[in-house]
């Protein structure tokens, strides 16, 4: 795994459908290309949510941790 | 505008011309018994945001590229020509439009205006002019379903991580053994049902748990059931994300596919699919039926309030699950009124057709001034409510005009109210 | 009476002017110069409306109707089911009921459901009361001089009518309406009024009108038989323009109506069906 830093945190826990994803949407645009950023979730649906949208709009997943109740992902801004 | 774009519209229209949608842009006699029928109208009131008001914009659309008046006397029905201003009319319509359908029940013809405003809604993908974040959620949805193999190890590990919450709720998994002795089982082959969640834990936890308790032989989905493109309008994608689910309860031979709490998901899995080898039901009819085969048990001690209950349009009178959450409340609670007008006359949360993804918080707030009066007028403490987008409306409401309300799911009630074994309780 | 109607009757007989003496024989005298020029070509015009353009728009009518509505109900059907629920028992009666009976008007606008049923129910029986002038059809005794309602049928459809016209200028209503639904409206209502001063005029007055009833069923029989004869032979006095223009009216209804909302009529069924079928498989 790369190594990087996270410009900042941005918590979306226990955010109902579909908030997850339009508030990062919303977020990333916010930041520099190349930056990325750390997201908390506790929204299993997430780990599968995160990646298919990054795919879509053609930003990178660098990675997600898990611990119990808590899901981290790392979003890299690409575009 | 140029003229390629117009003429590519105007077959995107014909596309749309089906028998019903023929006879609704034909029939009108603008009586005007639908001028009330509409939250937004009788929140903010323009003609622009009643029924006949939107459907209007369409007709005249209609009038102009196919009708014979359109080309000789325009002037009688007021045509549009596709441009700018028509276009901007036409999202105007479509996007304060939650198609909750209440205007259809009260047309002497019954038109309806949430397939109306599905002609609009495809005119604007037509034109690249659609709400992107609606079409960016619905390609997510479909990239999704195509990589799905890649996620499934994670997304395994993060339901496990939420079991402990499960057994919270009930101590057991649903069988002691084999495939569906997880509080949460995954691709169970031999399983019943497959359930189908929302992004989000709290649309899984508690559903686990009341199934668990009714001893179903569930598997858990891996998709959200939520539909981006039907909101959008696209009916190509709404058919894929939908399908996504289907060649998933092919795969597993399970004998009903239930719903979680959204209306949208289940209309169109229900009503919009066709014909599948498999029972489409919303998640409150599966509690309504573990209710009255005994299967589960309900606390009514629990909640020592007034309830009342929010019909969701694309569940209630779109959906025909009106008297199934009734059911559901009365056995878990004596203190259950009903929200006045109600069933298929209640006011849409005004959160439908895409407003609560797309934000639109002023206008969410504005357009439903009534639903928050019939909110306070209920004078109950809890509205409960089966439906995710109208739970998140409701919510919204509660905040930005004080109600001082509970809005809570349907189904957390009952999981938080189940009996468990040896327990004591009130019936 | 009698003796008016037969001193017409010899009066069209008679190629030269009958004696003058009545009022009744001076018009009809009026009538009989034989016309040139422009006024010929006036007669022409009037007797075309009367006969030929009576046919044209009626044939017209009926297969634009026929052609619209088999078009319209043999489009692809909706892709999926567009049902309102509470679901019915009977899909099909119940929206045979919402077509006739309008109960959604009834619970939200009850004024404007009586105007619509007696509207509705006015304008079926303006159906039959022309039919019934015909020679062969007998609803009312063919020699009373009144048609069916005696001038009642009429009054409920232009009172309705001028109410709808009312409303469409208020407030809201005014807002939802446009040209058409206007000119539509002032269509119907100039041929109500018409209609009204023959019907009336024929039957509230002590000598009826210049043209009885009997002269239009002569008019009537004609057409059915198909001989092309100028009614102008039949129906006499200066009013005849007032019925040419009556019929001109009822013929342009007859060429908008399959282009109009009207269809309403005749969609109001399968489209409350579309309400109240529910075929999902699940």
């Amino acid at each position: 795994m790369a190594e990087y830093t996270t410009l900042k945190t941005l918590d979306y826990k226990g955010l109902k459908c579909p908030m997850p994803i339009v508030k990062i949407s919303q977020e990333l645009p916010k930041i520099a290309v190349g930056e990325v950023v750390e997201v908390l979730t506790t929204d299993p649906g997430s780990l599968s949510d995160f990646p298919a949208w990054a795919k879509t709009t053609g930003n990178a997943i660098l990675e997600t941790k898990q611990e119990s109740g808590l899901i981290k992902i790392y979003v890299k801004r690409q575009k | 505008m140029d003229t390629q774009l117009s003429r590519d519209l105007k077959r995107l229209f014909e596309t749309r011309l089906n028998s019903a949608m023929k006879m609704y842009l034909e029939t009108c006699t603008r009586c005007g018994n639908c001028l009330d029928s509409c939250h937004v109208g009788a929140s903010i009131p323009e003609i622009k945001y009643t029924a006949v008001g939107r459907a209007e914009v369409i007709r005249k659309v209609f009038r102009r590229y196919f009708k014979m008046q359109g080309s000789f006397a325009p002037w009688l029905g007021e045509v549009l020509e596709f441009d700018d201003g028509t276009l901007e009319r036409i999202y105007e319509a479509a996007y304060s439009c939650t198609g909750c359908r209440r205007c259809m029940v009260h047309c002497p013809f019954g038109i309806d205006t949430q397939q109306l405003m599905s002609i609009a809604k495809a005119l604007l993908i037509g034109a690249d002019k659609e709400p992107k974040l609606l079409s960016m959620l619905s390609d997510m949805s479909i990239a999704k379903g195509e990589g799905i193999e890649e996620t499934k190890a994670s997304y395994a590990e993060a339901i496990t991580n939420l079991e402990a919450d499960v057994l919270a709720l009930w101590p057991t998994a649903a069988e002691a053994e084999g495939a569906f002795s997880r509080p949460m089982p995954l691709e169970a082959k031999g399983a019943d049902l497959l359930y189908v969640g929302l992004a989000g834990a709290h649309s899984i936890v508690p559903a686990a748990a009341i199934m668990n308790a009714a001893k179903e032989r569930w598997s858990l989905s891996f998709f959200e059931a939520v539909n981006f493109g039907a909101f959008v309008g696209d009916s190509r994608k709404m058919k894929a994300i939908a399908q996504r689910i289907i060649d998933e309860a092919i795969g597993l031979g399970v004998k009903e596919v239930a719903i979680v709490e959204c209306g949208t998901a289940f209309r169109v899995m229900r009503h919009f699919m066709g014909k599948q080898p498999f029972k489409v039901i919303a998640f409150v009819e599966l509690i309504d039926r573990y209710l009255s085969q005994g299967r589960i048990t309900l606390d009514k001690s629990k909640i020592t309030e007034k309830v009342t209950y929010h019909d969701p349009c694309q569940i209630a009178r779109n959906g025909g699950v009106i008297e199934e959450p009734r059911r559901v409340l009365r056995a878990l609670t004596e203190y259950f009124v009903e929200l006045r007008p109600t069933k298929e006359e209640n006011w849409c949360c005004g959160g439908g057709g895409g407003l609560v993804a797309m934000g639109e918080m002023e206008f969410r707030m504005k357009s439903s001034k009534v639903k928050a009066e019939q909110m306070r007028a209920s004078k109950a403490a809890i509205i409960t409510t089966a439906c995710e987008n109208c739970h998140s409306q409701l919510s919204d409401l509660n905040e930005h005009y004080a109600l001082g309300m509970k809005v809570e799911f349907l189904s957390h009630l009952v999981a938080k109210a189940l009996v468990r074994p040896g327990q004591s309780y009130r019936l | 009476m009698a003796a008016a109607a037969e001193a017409v009757s010899a009066a069209t007989q008679a190629v030269a002017p009958a004696a003058a003496g009545t009022t009744t024989d001076a018009v009809t005298a009026a009538s009989q110069v034989a016309h040139t020029g422009l006024a010929l070509a006036f007669d022409k015009l009037e007797y075309s409306v009367m006969v030929p353009l009576v046919y044209l728009s009626l044939a017209f009518l009926l297969v634009a109707l026929v052609v619209r509505i088999v078009k319209i109900l043999n489009s692809p059907p909706p892709p999926y089911q567009l049902a309102l629920y509470p679901a019915r028992k009977r899909p099909w009666m119940a929206a045979l009921g919402e077509s006739l009976g309008m109960p959604q008007i009834l619970k939200r606008s009850p004024a404007l459901w009586v105007a619509l049923l007696v509207f509705h129910l006015g304008f079926l029986l303006l159906i039959l009361g022309h039919l019934d002038i015909l020679g062969s059809i007998n609803l009312v005794p063919p020699a009373s001089r009144d048609m069916l309602g005696a001038g009642g049928v009429g009054l409920m459809v232009t009172l309705s009518a001028f109410y709808f016209m009312g409303r469409r200028f208020k407030g809201s209503y005014r807002q939802i309406s446009i040209p058409s639904d206007y000119l539509l409206l002032l269509l119907l209502l100039f041929t109500f009024l018409l209609g009204d001063l023959i019907s009336w005029g024929n039957s509230w007055t002590a000598s009826g009108f210049v043209m009885t009833k009997q002269d239009f069923a002569k008019y009537f029989d004609g057409l059915a038989a198909f001989t092309f004869a100028d009614p102008r032979a039949i129906l006499h006095g200066s009013h005849y323009h007032m019925v040419v223009l009556h019929v001109v009216l009822a013929e342009l209804i007859f060429l908008v109506l399959p282009f109009s909302k009207i269809m309403h009529a005749f969609l109001a069924l399968p489209i409350n069906a579309v309400r109240r079928r529910v075929w999902t498989h699940s």
